[in-house]
């Protein structure tokens, strides 16, 4: 009964996509696509869907004993098909397929044929048989198997697994340039695209050997010459540009990046070449530096947020909240000198304590309250106190500030009781500590405790000497 | 309360002009909207630059602050940072053309039939660990060596002063554009509500002198809140900044507040945004009455940074007192401060008027960079020290080494920086052994203004302004960063 109320032209439809299908994959070697038909390749991302949803949408209906209504089956089954088909289409467009690849096709192509069997068992009245069950059951593995496939295709392999900490991967004391920096920069960045799976352009960027080949369009890699090179040049084109790599959607390089696979083209794109044989004016020695310490605006990315609208709260005319950059939360504070001094507006800042990572109150009759609220901006990387009634007492307060790279303290009765503070700031770069009580002698303890610090004891005597000595004045009337 | 009433009679503060060009933005808007729809799926957080909030750096600066200490008229190269022994050797000689190589002259050398070569007129050494030659009109600045990068590989494309300086100061020879320090201001905003963003100090030396005009700090088509406001020498560092007799303060508050009403009620009514710039600026002129005399004071300056500048400093009007001023504008968050020294321009009589020029600015210029040093305010200060062009390597008129001037140069000249992410000790850049054109490293007007932008924390590729249907970049459509100078 049910085979006469079918349509004839499904069952043609379905033989004859099936066979199709079977002689694309085995004569793939023999097939040359038209460009129209090769286009049609480019809707299977898009019509893929369909058959994933609906053949499981009927295998589910089949295992739980429920009637498979004839059309859903007809759709699924078709639309399996035309995305196999589609699919391999698509597939053409890579020259040599990949392990992944290879498996996708095959796989999808079987996913599209045991669905043309489950239509051929279902109209013979089989239905509800132990066949068709354990049919159902192989086509959904196959579904999930060639659609986890096919997303490593697309996305790369690594997309599914698990987040790995990138910091994990540390670049060395000495690095290899290749092996260590831009092969990074390159797996980052180009590989998900350029691999033996999805060989965009006919390029790999796997190895080295690859890079030298070059892709389709001409030379990717040629040593010593970053102009000419494509690896660099498409880099530099403006986003908009077809040429340009990454294309869009895809997560561009950051000008570190480039520039540093632009200096090690320039060098002769060596894999031996190590770090310690660079001399140190060469660029590229500032830029493995910079890898290897976080960026500031990466440093502040954990802040608490902070609304505009708190910032011009606790702003006024004479105390200037900016944000050291665009969407960042780390803020500079500069606070001037109003006609009637009040501690208030500048422990309002309370708040946003935290966010505060510049802070100048230079020049301002500050105390005990205003260097408490200091002592909480834990986050402090600059501070001003100079030319201020700062005392040891209040200095004390400052000894929990582990981020502070910069003070200015010059000016202040501050004395050598507070070189154990100074001692205690690990991350002090530069110490402004002019015209103090701090001896001398302190002051070369502290620099043994701390070698990377500059501490600023004024001008130069002799350079002071030379500036008074040579006055201009005399000649100039 | 009578205000707010006012207000409400025009809820939507529009006049008919901003109504339709408000609402060609919002249907455009949705049209370009439904368009980008793709973009709602994208997910991704971050603003493009360009909608991100005007007075904030598009990413963390080096630099805070410039102090521009621009050297008017075009001093020598071969008198200041550019050594080349063989303008010595071959001294009389005429400029080969292959070095020349077709660069137009300006009409006071185009007459010449003869183009001699002209040694510097003093002598030069090297200093520092940075081996940088300095020549021995510039003995303070060459005590400083190491804290400065000197580029020799300047350039420029006019070759006049005019368009020279216009566009040092604007990005373009024509005027009308906004003045770099303008552009700063609009794009960083003023970290100090009590002064102007941008200052301009001028002062004159005795040498051959060109005219400076108000053009050059102009803010072109920005809100005129970011022009900047020239500060004389003398009582009234900004005019008509004090009260008049018999008007006190309070009085002036009381005024103020009535004139800013009546100023609220025609924003109101017109919806014109210059009026709003008007009022705030009016309030930052009250606030100036007390900030301006107390940044212009430089009595309380100790005897020791009077001698570090020079005793010149103690003469209002001087270089020497301009720079120690400048250091006082920085200290109190001036974004931009613009001094001019006039005088460089010796087309004759150029070893004695070099050398009272270099006596002018000399000490002062090192001293400024010395007391920026330790004050810490190099760290996030730039120094920028050079003039519009350079001069030729050939003499002007009569051959004679003791009395010679220079024409003016474009191909290649030297400034020098200091500062605000710039690495120290630096030689930037190199010329032929002529002096003439550049071997090395060039560095053009656009790209000095890119480099000086990205210290600054600015994007000179997204920071635009939209006038008249295009988007304006005080780089024009060219400029690069020079990475090299970056520390």
């Amino acid at each position: 009964m049910t085979r006469i109320l079918k349509n004839r032209w499904v069952d043609y439809a379905i033989l004859g996509l099936s066979v199709f299908l079977i002689f694309c994959l085995i004569f793939d070697a023999y097939i040359q696509l038209p460009n129209l038909v090769a286009w049609l390749g480019r809707w299977h991302p898009l019509i893929l869907h369909f058959p994933i949803v609906l053949l499981l949408i009927a295998v589910f209906l089949g295992l739980t004993g429920k009637k498979v209504p004839d059309e859903l089956l007809v759709v699924a089954v078709l639309s399996a098909l035309v995305t196999a088909i589609s699919g391999f289409f698509l597939g053409k467009e890579t020259p040599v397929k990949g392990d992944l690849l290879y498996w996708h096709q095959w796989l999808g192509g079987g996913v599209a044929l045991v669905a043309s069997l489950w239509y051929v068992l279902a109209n013979r009245g089989l239905s509800g048989t132990m066949y068709t069950k354990m049919l159902q059951v192989v086509m959904v593995g196959l579904v999930v198997v060639t659609g986890h496939y096919g997303g490593m295709v697309t996305h790369g392999e690594e997309f599914l697994a698990l987040p790995t900490n990138k910091k994990e991967k540390e670049i060395p004391e000495n690095p290899v340039i290749y092996a260590d920096v831009v092969t990074t920069i390159l797996d980052d960045k180009c590989v998900s695209c350029h691999n033996p799976n999805k060989k965009k352009g006919e390029l790999l960027m796997t190895n080295l050997e690859e890079l030298l080949k070059g892709g389709e369009s001409g030379q990717t890699l040629i040593p010593g010459d970053p102009i000419k090179s494509q690896l660099i040049s498409r880099l530099h084109l403006p986003t908009e540009d077809e040429e340009h790599m990454p294309p869009e959607g895809k997560a561009p390089l950051t000008q570190n990046e480039i520039e540093i696979l632009e200096r090690w083209v320039a060098l002769g794109a060596s894999d031996t070449l190590r770090f310690s044989q660079l001399p140190e004016s060469e660029p590229l020695v500032a830029l493995i530096k910079g890898l290897k310490e976080p960026d500031a605006e990466s440093k502040w990315a954990s802040l608490p947020v902070v609304a505009d609208s708190t910032i011009k709260n606790l702003s006024n005319d004479y105390l200037t909240i900016e944000r050291m950059a665009a969407n960042s939360n780390a803020l500079s504070i500069d606070v001037f000198s109003p006609p009637e001094y009040i501690a208030a507006p500048i422990i309002a800042m309370n708040r946003i304590a935290a966010n505060i990572v510049e802070l100048d109150l230079s020049g301002l009759p500050i105390g005990t309250a205003e260097m408490d609220f200091v002592a909480k901006c834990q986050n402090l990387e600059w501070l001003e106190v100079d030319k201020t009634p700062v005392t040891d007492a209040e200095v004390e307060k400052l000894e929990n500030l582990k981020n502070l790279r910069l003070l200015k303290i010059y000016e202040t009765p501050v004395t050598d009781k507070s070189i154990s503070v100074f001692k205690q700031l690990g991350s002090l770069k530069s110490l402004y500590v002019w015209n103090t009580k701090l001896s001398n002698e302190a002051l070369e303890n502290l620099k043994n405790e701390n070698s990377g610090l500059v501490i600023n004891l004024g001008i130069d005597p002799e350079i002071e000497t030379f500036f008074v000595a040579r006055d201009s004045v005399a000649v100039a009337k | 309360m009578k205000e707010e009433e006012k207000n409400n009679e025009n809820p939507l503060k529009v006049n008919r002009r901003h109504f339709f060009s408000q609402l060609s933005v919002g249907i455009g808007s949705l049209a370009l909207g439904s368009l980008l729809i793709p973009d709602l799926f994208k997910g991704s957080g971050e603003q493009p630059l360009a909608q991100q909030p005007l007075g904030i750096p598009h990413f963390a600066p080096k630099a805070k602050r410039v102090i521009y200490l621009f050297q008017a008229g075009g001093p020598s190269q071969f008198e200041s940072f550019d050594y080349k022994p063989t303008l010595k050797k071959r001294m009389g000689e005429d400029l080969p053309e292959s070095i020349r190589n077709g660069q137009r002259l300006t009409g006071m050398t185009s007459g010449q039939d003869k183009f001699p070569l002209m040694p510097s007129a003093t002598n030069f050494k090297q200093y520092g660990q940075s081996g940088a030659w300095v020549s021995d009109y510039f003995p303070h600045i060459a005590k400083i060596a190491d804290e400065i990068t000197v580029v020799k590989s300047m350039h420029t494309d006019a070759i006049n002063h005019d368009p020279a300086i216009t566009f040092f100061q604007t990005g373009s020879q024509i005027s009308g554009r906004p003045s770099m320090g303008s552009w700063m201001s609009y794009g960083l905003g003023s970290e100090n509500k009590n002064l102007p963003s941008f200052v301009v100090l001028t002062s004159r030396g005795k040498g051959n002198s060109q005219g400076l005009y108000s053009k050059l700090w102009s803010s072109g088509f920005l809100d005129s809140k970011h022009q900047g406001v020239m500060l004389r020498s003398g009582k009234n560092p900004v005019l008509y900044l004090n009260d008049p007799d018999g008007i006190s303060r309070s009085d002036k508050r009381h005024l103020l507040n009535e004139v800013s009403q009546l100023n609220k009620m025609h924003h109101v009514e017109t919806g014109d945004d210059e009026i709003e710039s008007r009022i705030a600026q009016y309030e930052m002129a009250y606030r100036m009455q007390m900030s301006v005399p107390d940044v212009m004071d430089i009595s309380k300056e100790p005897e020791s940074i009077v001698k570090l500048y020079g005793e010149d400093c103690q003469v209002p009007g001087t270089f020497a007192a301009n720079a120690l001023q400048a250091r006082r504008l920085a200290e109190n968050g001036v974004r931009f401060i613009q001094l001019y020294h006039q005088g460089w321009d010796q087309h004759a009589k150029l070893p004695t008027a070099m050398a009272g020029q270099a006596k002018d600015v000399d000490q002062a210029s090192a001293a400024l960079v010395m007391d920026l040093k330790q004050r810490g305010m190099l760290e996030d200060t730039l120094v920028v020290w050079g003039g519009e062009f350079g001069r030729t390597n050939f003499c002007q008129g009569k051959f004679d080494p003791k009395d010679f001037g220079r024409d003016h140069h474009p191909r290649a000249f030297s400034i020098w920086m200091a500062g605000g992410g710039i690495k120290p000790g630096l030689n930037y850049g190199k010329t032929d052994e002529f002096g003439y054109n550049i071997v090395e490293n060039p560095v053009h007007v656009h790209d000095f203004h890119a480099t000086i932008m990205h210290a600054m924390g600015l994007d000179h590729e997204q920071m635009t302004y939209k006038y008249q249907g295009r988007r304006f970049r005080l780089t024009d459509v060219a400029g690069n960063v020079i990475k090299d100078l970056l520390a």
